[in-house]
């Protein structure tokens, strides 16, 4: 008897395994198939031309620098780099200066029109930015402002992201908060600096974790106000290795040197993904659910 | 004496406006500079250039010279343009593609993640991380798989017998090949938000379901699908928008060819507005996108209203 219970309890643990198992699988092929072109990327920048030519290598048997080297020699990559750095880190701080200050007083404070504006910039969000392209660019021409960073910078200030992002945040907040600060003898401005912004902390990491990858990664704008080569930042930039197979010539060499420039590009905000993806996940969580 | 001067001091105009009251409660009239900086920029980067927009529209306008009046010409050229049947064509046919496509993957890998199995965390990374990498990466990563000869794709349908394909290169698979590539993109973003959802939705309903006699397959038809419906909706709408709006995969990997199979709506305003600098028309063609964007992002809202009646 006690046998018998023993070896169904058995059969049934080893069945839940596999059936266990049997979900668990797809779910790590189909991961292992959605890294793997980044590994591929990697793999070929650092081969010898003569292994990428000779077909697949999972693990490069031999490796080497030179195409990066090439890459460097090539291109302007480092003023490159520096024009994504400079926009984006000045785009980051100015949205979430502007998106806390909006989206604060939207969410906390009391006037007439609040309820119009939101709706007004929510629905901003259903208009697609090609709508606003070729005035924008007529602007920039006219103003004299392409192959800058005003041209680069400024336009990308007018997103809804963070102002939506920091009003879903502040609604949240214990309006006892604002009474003991008022209390205290704060002013809505003292309020807001002292007591509000420091405890949205998480909305301002979130926030400028995606701000900064969107704006790292923006290609349509930066590719027409750009002109000049200088002027380049660097997705636009590495376009450049693009020219390769299009027209249907098919020269392996310069893959090594292609994938060598992505990987540069790829390359930050990767890392910063993966060190701070929480962050990530709760940034598009919050913008996901709370609306 | 004080008390007097008090009274005078608080018939100023500043205090008369902090006791103007609007729905029951004082006005914050500092409101309105808290939300100044933030509104200069998005009238003159948002709404002014949308209503300029449609003004350049009824405009023959080039990069030199003088705009000029041409009322609905613009409009007009774009109904007999062959291009036009072409381009929303080809959008459609990737749009037709990559929304099911984006979103039937994304919700499958948002309901592997949330049974939090062995190395879930990595895993949801792994789908993620595609959507962090600038569209140049994506583009010319994956021009090196799709490549004829040695491309990753080719060498691996080879092996199974399969001959190799021109993936960039025939009109037969360029649609299918730059939807495919957009997908991998795009899932990870769209995952994120249905997990969200998933993870809102109680646990024990699903159990209580379960428990009375329906199957799994049931409850998540029954339970999980119609509790999922606003984050579904949420999904669907953004990806619609995304989907119409696809332009740096093209621009980059196939230049709209062979033959202009691959061109899409935004390939063309760019190729018309950007190296024939023709802006009257491109601001026009523009218009005609939001109202198709409009169209269908109205009709999806529809479909899920019905859906849920």
């Amino acid at each position: 008897m006690s046998n018998l219970s023993l070896s169904t309890l058995y059969n049934q643990t080893s069945l839940r395994f596999i059936r266990t198992f049997i979900i668990w699988l797809p779910g790590a092929v189909v991961a292992l198939l959605w890294l793997f072109p980044l590994y591929w990327m990697l793999n070929t920048s650092v081969k010898p031309d003569r292994l990428i030519m000779a077909g697949v290598d999972l693990i490069p048997t031999e490796i080497t620098w030179e195409h990066y080297r090439t890459v460097v020699a090539d291109t302007p990559v480092i003023r490159w780099f520096v024009n994504s750095i400079v926009t984006s880190v000045c785009v980051v701080a100015g949205s979430l200066v502007l998106g806390s200050l909006t989206g604060f007083a939207l969410a906390r404070m009391h006037f007439p029109g609040r309820t119009v504006i939101f709706w007004l910039l929510i629905s901003s969000l259903m208009i697609p930015p090609e709508m606003s392209i070729v005035p924008l660019f007529i602007g920039v021409l006219r103003l004299e402002v392409q192959d800058s960073f005003i041209s680069l910078i400024i336009p990308p200030l007018a997103s809804v992201f963070p102002v939506y992002l920091y009003r879903q945040f502040f609604l949240s907040f214990p309006r006892e908060l604002e009474d003991a600060a008022a209390i205290d003898g704060c002013s809505r401005l003292g309020t807001f600096v002292r007591v509000a912004l420091p405890l949205a902390r998480p909305a301002t990491l979130a926030g400028a974790i995606l701000i900064f990858t969107s704006n790292w990664n923006s290609f349509l704008w930066p590719l027409l106000v750009a002109f000049k080569t200088e002027w380049k930042t660097l997705p636009v930039g590495m376009a450049f290795y693009t020219r390769l197979d299009i027209q249907g010539t098919s020269t392996q060499s310069g893959y090594g040197e292609a994938m060598a420039a992505v990987a540069i590009v790829a390359l930050p905000t990767l890392i910063f993904f993966l060190i701070l993806q929480r962050y990530f996940i709760e940034g598009v969580t919050q913008v996901g659910i709370k609306g | 004496m004080t008390h007097l001067v008090d009274r005078a001091a608080s018939d100023g105009w500043i205090s008369r406006l902090s006791r103007i009251r609007y729905r029951g409660r004082r006005v914050d009239w500092q409101a309105y500079l808290f939300i100044l900086p933030f509104a200069l920029i998005f009238i003159v980067i948002t709404l002014l250039p949308i209503f300029f927009g449609i003004y350049i529209s009824f405009n023959e306008w080039g990069i030199v010279g003088d705009p000029e009046w041409v009322g609905l010409d613009n409009f007009r050229e774009a109904m007999q343009d062959d291009w036009i049947p072409k381009v929303w064509g080809n959008t459609f046919q990737m749009a037709g593609l990559v929304v099911p496509g984006t979103v039937l993957v994304a919700l499958l890998m948002a309901l592997w993640i949330n049974r939090e199995q062995w190395l879930s965390g990595p895993i949801r990374t792994a789908f993620y991380a595609p959507h962090v990498v600038a569209i140049t990466v994506t583009a010319i990563i994956w021009i090196w798989i799709f490549e004829k000869e040695t491309g990753l794709l080719n060498l691996a349908l080879y092996g199974i017998g399969i001959p190799k394909q021109g993936w960039l290169t025939t009109s037969k698979w360029v649609i299918q090949s730059i939807s495919l590539v957009t997908i991998w993109q795009a899932v990870g973003f769209h995952m994120v938000i249905l997990l969200a959802g998933l993870k809102e939705i109680p646990a024990e309903l699903g159990e209580a379901a379960v428990i009375d006699g329906a199957s799994a397959w049931q409850a998540f038809w029954r339970i999980t699908l119609p509790l999922l419906t606003p984050a579904l909706g949420l999904v669907i709408t953004l990806e619609i928008i995304s989907a119409f709006r696809i332009f740096g995969q093209v621009y980059l990997m196939t230049g709209g060819g062979p033959g202009g199979h691959s061109a899409t709506i935004v390939s063309y305003i760019y190729h018309e507005g950007f190296v024939r600098f023709r802006l009257g028309f491109a601001a026009a063609l523009s218009l005609l996108l939001f109202l198709t964007i409009l169209l269908f992002t109205l009709l999806r809202a529809r479909l899920v209203r019905e859906h849920s009646n």
